[in-house]
């Protein structure tokens, strides 16, 4: 055991023996992971107890490094654990399963236990400074903004429209939708001069330099146009602004940031974007873990869709939702793909339970793998903002 | 080891062989982390010894007939083999003694079949009663087993317990919603156990019934690898009523009342004692505190349909109230009823003697009682903890509670159930040795009353599982002559439930 090894489990003793103890597992069969796998050692009970095994000397890092990828870091288990919903008010108690498992990573790369696709997805985040989210096709600097092609949106600003890898070169749709709508409403926003990728992704998979290096990027650029507000579409960019930035930067963080959904919600509510557009769907949500588990989201992203006319919204309750992630997150899709695939699948298939014709989503990483299992289910996936675009009457 | 010889590990040969039945390297895990996670279920445990409790190599089978020839192989070989649902267990049941196979069923999840026309659902024993019941409810059915680990123990793991339900008094327990199940004998052999031969009845009188037999073993008579189960209406309505006391005996009482109303609706009656009221009121936000008057709580539940359990409501509120008690209103009864799963292990409610909050592990030891002699074990119970917390400082009361048992008729017998916290991060041999006592001292105040030491959990731990000779007593020769018939090894979970002694 090495001293890295123990220094960690030490330092994160405290709260894994808050589950060690109770280690009920209420978690497993919310989590969307163990649902595909239904591999004990894939639960949020084994990872608290991986350091308490850590801290007595049964298992080392390299023993628990292939359970670690088993996670989404959607937080379902964290919203289950009766020891957040119990006691979680009085003392203000949250199980971290997520803060955990991205720590376990950390200390996977740290220790030379890393995994292969990661590494070299990672190594081509450094050489690129943008995630290679098109496989073979590198990805640049010089087309991080080619979605934009026409838009005629300014570089700088008191308000920088932050773009997500994935939606910067994968599903640009999106991004042109979400644009074009703060153009409608006569929403002023810039673009950064030299856009990189957030940081979160290389974070959630253990890469920490990496991972505060493109932070420090991103804020130098933002404070370099006097930015004092960012706006972040993609939930995984809002996670990565909202908590990994905070700790990074501490008091010195300035930035106000805001959250797209929100954003459009509130143009939307004021009066700014009019939807006349009907679009006769019958569709049902997916709530993005980002948004509904991890913040706390799901009221806005709802009532933007009952904003618009001519849908038939069949709805199921944010809770029953807990137990539901596309798979697309945490680094999974890169490490097991098929594993996203059937978690993917399964929540087409909860979907079309609903007999509905599309399924929208609000977070570009859920994309990819639902819309492919839509493909095959022969369900819709729609992004939000675009749905919301074309009732706004905006031409793509 | 007593009678028979183990291998002393599973050496690369029997993995060898392990992986050519179950033909998925994935799915033969000899690895230290599979083990590890594998050796402890929520009860507490003596951490500074867990590696004591590893298997040697965890299967995840998905097939009866790959469950019957890992089992026969081991049983050539006489290696011990311990069968794991949901880990869930609090006795311990699936924690390996003396390392060896385990089977984890959590892959075998299937629905196989939903016959609404007979009204039964086939099972693999790996699924979860809440997943199962998400399924079922697009029908207006429901398999009703409802204890408090529903989100998390799975059904495997509730037969091989012989678990007891929450509302068990409308709709019986484990044992009595499992019609007939598939059994992987501890030789092997893949057998149906049903009432006579008829996978889908209720009741037969052809030949012995073995129903039973294969409920509650602990794992130590086989595998189910496949059940058929009741379903029930979905009830249309439930209603839930809790009422606060100024004396535990006017609770008590009221208790007596309401179980022998004859009410048909009625799901469960709960009297919880002023420990648990403490307890429950521990920084806890869900459960509205109440004055320090209030001494024990009685809470009462009605399932069904909308057209008996409201009329028979209000018959209920005029009971609850009959000999004292306060109503607490619609928002702590609908609302504690509601989260009725979550209330427990809650490690942040543990105290040590100073009261400063420490992270403590939950052991409950339950036993089965009769109404007649709940006050006085309370009060015996409630002495014993209060002695070792004083000379250990590790232990803490976390109250008890008295839940109908009995199905359908819920007015006699009790699961009666004391809650001890206790600071697992300071366990050593010898305070490990001091809970072992406590719980054995519990156990035979039990016995004492003429009641059994555990109505759900199993005694399966050391503590209680030394017990179980001296409880069932004349029977016990009909037990061991049973065991050693159908495990002629020993392979069958040993150590559990003191039936080594079957091969002595
Ligand atoms: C928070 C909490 C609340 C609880 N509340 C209750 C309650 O209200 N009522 C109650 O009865 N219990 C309760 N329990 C304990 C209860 O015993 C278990 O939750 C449950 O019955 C065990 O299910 P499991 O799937 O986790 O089984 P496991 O723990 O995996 O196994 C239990 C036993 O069954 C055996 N077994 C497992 N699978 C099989 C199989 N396929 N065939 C044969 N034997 C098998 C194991 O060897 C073991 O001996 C609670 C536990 C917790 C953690
Ligand atoms: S994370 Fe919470 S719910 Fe899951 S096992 Fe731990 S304590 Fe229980
Ligand atoms: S964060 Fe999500 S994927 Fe990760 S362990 Fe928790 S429930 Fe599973």
């Amino acid at each position: 055991m090495g001293d890295q090894e123990l220094e960690f489990a030490q330092r994160w003793r405290d709260n894994a023996y808050g589950c060690f103890s109770s280690g009920h597992k209420f978690c497993r069969e919310v989590c969307p992971v163990m649902q595909v796998t239904r591999n004990e050692n894939h639960t949020p009970t084994a990872f608290h107890a991986s350091i308490v095994a850590m801290e007595k000397g049964l298992v080392n890092v390299e023993d628990v490094a292939d359970d670690f990828v088993h996670c989404t870091q959607c937080g379902a288990c964290e919203l289950r654990c009766p020891n957040t919903l119990m006691t979680g008010d009085f003392y203000r108690h949250r199980t971290r399963t997520v803060d955990v498992v991205k720590a376990m990573r950390a200390l996977m790369v740290e220790t030379g236990n890393e995994r292969e696709a990661w590494k070299l997805w990672n190594e081509r985040l450094a050489l690129d400074h943008n995630e290679p989210v098109l496989g073979d096709t590198r990805v640049s600097q010089a087309h991080v903004a080619d979605w934009a092609i026409g838009l005629d949106i300014p570089v700088g600003g008191e308000t920088i429209l932050f773009v997500d890898c994935e939606a910067a070169f994968f599903r640009t749709s999106y991004t042109r939708a979400f644009a074009q709508l703060l153009q409608k409403a006569g929403f002023a926003f810039g673009l950064m001069r030299e856009q990189w990728c957030c940081g979160g992704p290389a974070a959630e998979m253990g890469y920490q330099d990496l991972a505060l290096k493109h932070a420090t990027h991103n804020v130098e650029d933002w404070r370099a146009v006097g930015a004092k507000r960012i706006i972040a579409p993609d939930p995984h960019d809002y996670i990565a602004f909202t908590e990994d930035y905070p700790k990074y930067f501490g008091e010195d963080y300035e930035f106000e940031i805001v959250l797209g959904v929100e954003l459009v919600n509130d143009l939307v509510k004021d009066g700014r974007i009019a939807l006349t557009h009907p679009v006769e769907r019958t569709v049902t949500y997916h709530d993005p873990c980002r948004l509904n588990k991890r913040k706390g989201v799901h009221e806005a992203p709802r009532e933007l869709i009952r904003a618009i006319p001519g849908l038939t919204f069949k709805d199921v309750d944010r809770v029953t939702q807990w137990s539901y992630c596309s798979g697309g997150g945490g680094g999974l899709p890169i490490e097991k793909p098929e594993i996203t695939r059937e978690i993917s699948r399964r929540r087409v298939a909860k979907a079309a339970e609903l007999e509905v014709d599309t399924l929208i989503s609000a977070c570009p990483w859920s994309e990819r793998p639902l819309s492919e299992a839509g493909h095959e289910a022969n369900l819709g996936v729609m992004d939000l903002f675009e749905l919301v675009a074309v009732s706004a009457g905006i031409e793509p | 080891m007593r009678g028979v010889a183990f291998k002393s590990a599973v050496d690369d040969h029997v993995l060898d062989e392990l992986r050519a039945i179950i033909g998925d390297d994935a799915r033969v895990r000899p690895d230290q982390s599979s083990r590890a996670f594998r050796s402890r279920v929520p009860a507490p445990f003596p951490v500074h010894r867990w590696a004591d409790h590893f298997p040697d190599v965890v299967i995840l089978p998905k097939t009866a007939v790959e469950v019957s020839e890992v089992v026969k192989l081991a049983n050539r070989h006489r290696i011990p083999i311990v069968p794991r649902a949901g880990g869930t267990g609090l006795s311990d049941g699936a924690v390996p003694l003396r390392g060896g196979i385990m089977i984890d069923c959590k892959l075998m999840n299937q629905i196989h079949e939903i016959d609404l026309v007979d009204r039964t659902v086939t099972v693999g024993p790996g699924i979860n009663m809440l997943k199962l019941n998400e399924e079922l409810r697009k029908y207006g059915v429901i398999y009703p087993d409802d204890p408090a680990s529903y989100p998390c123990s799975l059904v495997g793991g509730r037969i091989g317990t012989g678990g007891w339900s929450l509302l068990g008094a409308r709709y019986g327990h484990t044992r009595d919603l499992v019609i007939s199940m598939e059994v992987v004998l501890p030789t092997g052999e893949i057998v149906e156990i049903s009432e006579g031969g008829g996978r889908k009845l209720r009741k037969s009188s052809t030949g012995l019934t073995l129903k039973q037999l294969f409920t509650g073993h602990q794992g130590t008579l086989g595998i189910t690898t496949q059940a058929t189960l009741e379903l029930v209406p979905r009830p249309e309505t439930e209603f839930a009523a809790f009422f606060a006391f100024d004396d535990y005996m006017k609770a008590y009482e009221t208790v007596g009342v309401l179980t022998r109303c004859g009410l048909a609706t009625l799901a469960g009656v709960v009297l919880f004692d002023e420990w648990k009221i403490a307890y429950l009121r521990r920084d806890d936000e869900a459960y509205i505190p109440q004055p320090e008057s209030v001494k024990a709580v009685v809470a009462v539940a009605m399932y069904g349909r909308r057209l008996e359990v409201e009329p028979a409501s209000r018959e209920i509120m005029r009971l609850g109230r009959s000999r004292g008690g306060r109503y607490l209103g619609d928002e702590i009864s609908a609302g504690d009823w509601a989260s009725r799963h979550d209330r427990y292990a809650t490690p942040l409610h543990g105290r040590d003697l100073d009261g400063q909050a420490v992270i403590m592990s939950w052991h409950c030891e339950d036993a089965a009682l009769n109404y007649s002699v709940l006050p006085q074990v309370r009060e015996e119970w409630h002495a014993i903890v209060a002695r070792y917390r004083e000379r250990y400082g590790i232990f803490d009361d976390w109250g008890m509670f008295a839940y109908t048992s009995g199905p359908h008729k819920p007015w006699a017998d009790y699961l009666v159930e004391i809650d001890v916290g206790i600071w697992e991060q300071k366990l050593d041999d010898e305070t490990w040795a001091a809970w072992v006592s406590c719980k054995r001292e519990i156990a035979e105040v039990s016995l004492r009353y003429g009641g059994s030491i555990t109505a759900c959990h199993g005694a399966t731990r050391e503590g209680d599982a030394e017990l179980v000779p001296q409880e069932l007593g004349s029977a016990w020769p009909v037990v061991k002559a049973i065991k050693r018939a159908l495990d002629p090894n020993n392979v069958m979970n040993p150590g559990k439930q003191s039936l080594d002694e079957a091969y002595e």
